[in-house]
């Protein structure tokens, strides 16, 4: 009989839990619901669900809400692109400004052989830039790109490489999602936004003074301010030159600065033009033009 | 509150917690363990998400272990008394105890989450994505099957302090095990580790040294007694 | 292949080595790291692990059809408490000696990641045949695991291997082996060159197809 007892007891008890448990959680779900709308749901679909960051929100999800209570601009999706932009300003019945997409630009344009090595020991430590910044002596330049491609291993969408000891961006895979803006420690990725094919930017970051910009790099930024006196759409900030991207047209604009850059410090990023593509059509060409330019540093090696 | 007793408690939460800690020690917990000690700021929140649900999880399992599932609980011995069997015979529903424990463990967590969903939409962003993992970690069922162990003991029956007191003890020991771990990982990133051994290999290893570490608190235990006694005389 | 998957057979081979749980997967490492001191306990550990794995593959593919999204895992977890209890029960009752040794891990079954793993990503969605062979291709491949590494432990710890003296009286027993670090570190070290095998095999097999 005990036994008997025993399994109709057990019985009953998971019976009682099942049910008390059913009745808490069942109560539970109405009490605690959070109202979740359609729209949010909708919206969440439309998101590319790569869950970057590269909106500014934490992912997918905070976007979506942000987006839904209209305390977010509805262009802020890298990945998605305009498409996603359009989607979700049909879902949320707003409209939105034509926008271009903003892509990774670095801010360095000197190869490995153009940079200068530091006068200290060379480097032996951990090959990742996170750990070469935090040591003085890998290379001349404390502000340019140190190459060792923190940036490639951040980038999922196989964009951006390091050539030659320097990281160059590949346009037709760039999503703009900024993990490679986040993974340089020296910051010298920017977003810039892509209103044509190619676009203008300032290749140098440091903004030390001319002499010792000088004896680390061949191409780097003098700060001679020439191109901020010929084209309106530039100014100086300190020893750097600051394109103003909000205003930025097409490439007339720079016609003359560019002519009269004693230095490699403005380059066009992008899609190449097509004159030139015609030009280099049936050559193999290196991964940049190389600056002719007399230094005042004799041991031009590097040291890698 | 008797001298006999802060003393013990002061006992289980420091043996759960540094001396036999749940992770290095008996080796529950592993899988959050090895995955979510990437960063310090993501395992600090999953340590006190364990230690919150450890916490409700030992509540509730003393609750029912001591009212019903025990041998010889109450429960069961009034139901047969009133069902007219006889005094000698015991009602024994222990074998029940893992059913009740996972699906306690499961409901009360599917509680909370909703609950932290509703009232405490910031405390949900930081640990809120774990809760529905924490189900399926070993250190909440170890702690309701140590609870049960001392619970069948006949000597050492304890009450509801020891085992929340357990259950608190054994989540900081977590939290403390994972958050050290996350700490070395973020500099083993700067490193250079051999590739075989990077991700898993590498923490495995450090966790065996950080368990070595903690065998060098072995015995510590026993010299609490004297120490409450002198510190508080 | 069939249209929906890899076949029994194919799922049977997966479980030992390709997709092997402890190795490639890193499931179930409560288990691993706490009863592979000795060779006996681990194969028993297996042998419940087992047991446990195939029944909750049958009851979940047999159920398949009735499972609810929301519901799914508490019912998994349900099927496995049930399963282990009776492995828990059995093993108190016939090895008590060894249940004795293994402690609270053989309840700790119900929650290994692997057994859980396994009826959400194969047995509720497959047919009963289906579930049967990855069960039992896991349950091999889990077996072969924690071999490994309590053949090293019981080896380099007592200097026996089943309990049969193996290596000569001379030889000094290796105390952290059976403690808790020295199974941290012998899972990581056979981590490490499974890794390391694996990516020899690998540099191997591109350079033949690059040269081919």
């Amino acid at each position: 009989m005990a036994t008997g007892f025993t399994l109709l007891l057990a019985a009953c008890l998971l019976l009682v839990l099942a049910v008390a448990a059913a009745a808490v959680l069942g109560w539970a779900d109405r009490a605690f619901h959070v109202e979740v709308s359609p729209q949010l749901e909708a919206i969440l679909s439309a998101l590319p669900g790569a869950n970057c960051g590269g909106c500014g929100f934490v992912g997918c999800a905070e976007y979506a809400e942000a987006a839904a209570a209209g305390t977010a601009s509805l262009t802020l999706c890298g990945p998605g692109g305009a498409s996603c932009a359009q989607a979700l300003a049909q879902i949320t019945g707003s409209s939105i400004t034509p926008t271009f997409p903003y892509r990774a630009v670095v801010h360095c344009a000197a190869t490995g052989r153009q940079r200068l090595p530091a006068v200290k020991p060379p480097y032996r430590g951990e090959l990742t830039c996170a750990a070469a910044n935090l040591v003085a002596g890998f290379q001349g330049c404390t502000y340019g790109c140190l190459g060792l491609g923190d940036c490639a291993s951040a980038c999922r969408y196989d964009a951006i490489h390091v050539v030659d000891g320097l990281a160059v961006v590949d346009y037709a895979n760039c999503t703009g999602c900024k993990a490679c803006a986040k993974a340089c420690p020296r910051n010298i990725i920017s977003m810039v936004p892509f209103k044509s094919d190619r676009m203008l930017v300032v290749a140098c970051c440091n903004s030390d003074n001319a002499p010792a910009v000088r004896a680390v790099c061949p191409i780097g930024c003098i700060s001679c301010s020439t191109c901020s006196k010929k084209s309106s759409l530039m100014h100086m900030e300190g020893n750097l030159p600051v394109i103003d991207y909000d205003a930025y047209r097409d490439e007339s604009d720079f016609v003359e600065a560019l002519a009269k850059c004693p230095r490699e410090s403005l380059i066009f990023v992008g899609e190449p033009h097509p004159a030139d593509l015609v030009k280099v059509a049936g050559e193999e060409l290196p991964a940049r033009i190389e600056a002719d330019f007399q230094t005042t540093v004799d041991d031009t090696q590097w040291w890698g | 509150m008797t001298m006999d007793s802060i003393t013990l408690l002061i006992q289980i939460f420091v043996s759960a917690a540094i001396i036999n800690n749940f992770v290095l020690h008996y080796f529950v917990g592993i899988c959050p363990f090895l995955g979510v000690s990437r960063r310090v700021d993501t395992a600090f929140g999953m340590g006190c998400a364990v230690t919150f649900v450890i916490s409700i999880a030992s509540l509730l399992s003393w609750t029912l272990t001591y009212y019903i599932l025990r041998p010889g609980a109450p429960l069961p011995a009034w139901l047969w008394r009133v069902a007219g069997g006889a005094e000698s015979v015991t009602v024994d529903l222990s074998v029940l105890s893992y059913i009740v424990y996972i699906f306690v463990i499961a409901a009360s967590v599917q509680f909370v989450e909703m609950y932290v969903r509703r009232f405490s939409p910031k405390l949900y962003k930081s640990f809120g994505v774990f809760l529905p993992l924490i189900t399926t970690n070993c250190a909440i069922l170890f702690t309701c099957l140590e609870i049960l162990k001392q619970l069948q003991d006949p000597m050492r029956l304890w009450g509801l302090a020891e085992a929340l007191t357990l259950g608190l003890g054994g989540g900081a020991g977590f939290t403390l095990a994972i958050t050290v771990m996350a700490g070395i990982r973020e500099e083993l990133e700067l490193r250079d580790v051999p590739r075989p051994l990077r991700g898993a290999g590498i923490t495995l290893i450090v966790a065996g040294i950080l368990a070595m570490a903690c065998m060098g608190f072995a015995g510590v235990d026993k010299s609490i007694e004297t120490t409450v006694q002198y510190l508080l005389h | 292949m069939t249209l929906t998957g890899p076949t029994a057979g194919e799922r049977f081979i997966n479980g030992i080595l390709p997709e092997n749980p402890v190795y490639r997967q890193l499931l179930g490492m409560c288990p691993t790291l706490a009863v592979t001191g000795a060779m006996k306990p681990a194969l028993t550990m297996v042998a419940a692990t087992a047991f446990a794995l195939v029944s909750a593959n049958l009851i979940t593919s047999l159920i398949r059809h009735l499972l609810k999204p929301h519901l799914r895992i508490l019912v998994f977890t349900l099927t496995i408490a049930t399963f282990v209890t009776i492995a828990d029960r059995f093993l108190a009752a016939y090895l008590y000696s060894m249940s004795k040794v293994l402690g609270p891990y053989v309840p700790l079954i119900i929650v290994n990641c692997l057994i859980i793993s396994r009826c959400e990503v194969c047995s509720s969605k497959q047919s009963l045949g289906i579930a049967l062979a990855d069960g039992v291709g896991m349950s091999l491949g889990f077996g072969l695991g924690l071999a490994s590494i309590a053949t090293v432990r019981e080896l380099l710890g007592s200097g026996s291997w089943f309990g049969i003296p193996v290596l000569p009286a001379a030889w000094p027993d290796w105390g952290i082996m059976l403690l808790p670090p020295g199974a941290f570190l012998v899972l990581g070290l056979l981590l490490a060159t499974i890794e390391w095998v694996g990516r020899v095999r690998g540099a191997k097999k591109r350079a033949r197809e690059t040269s081919a």
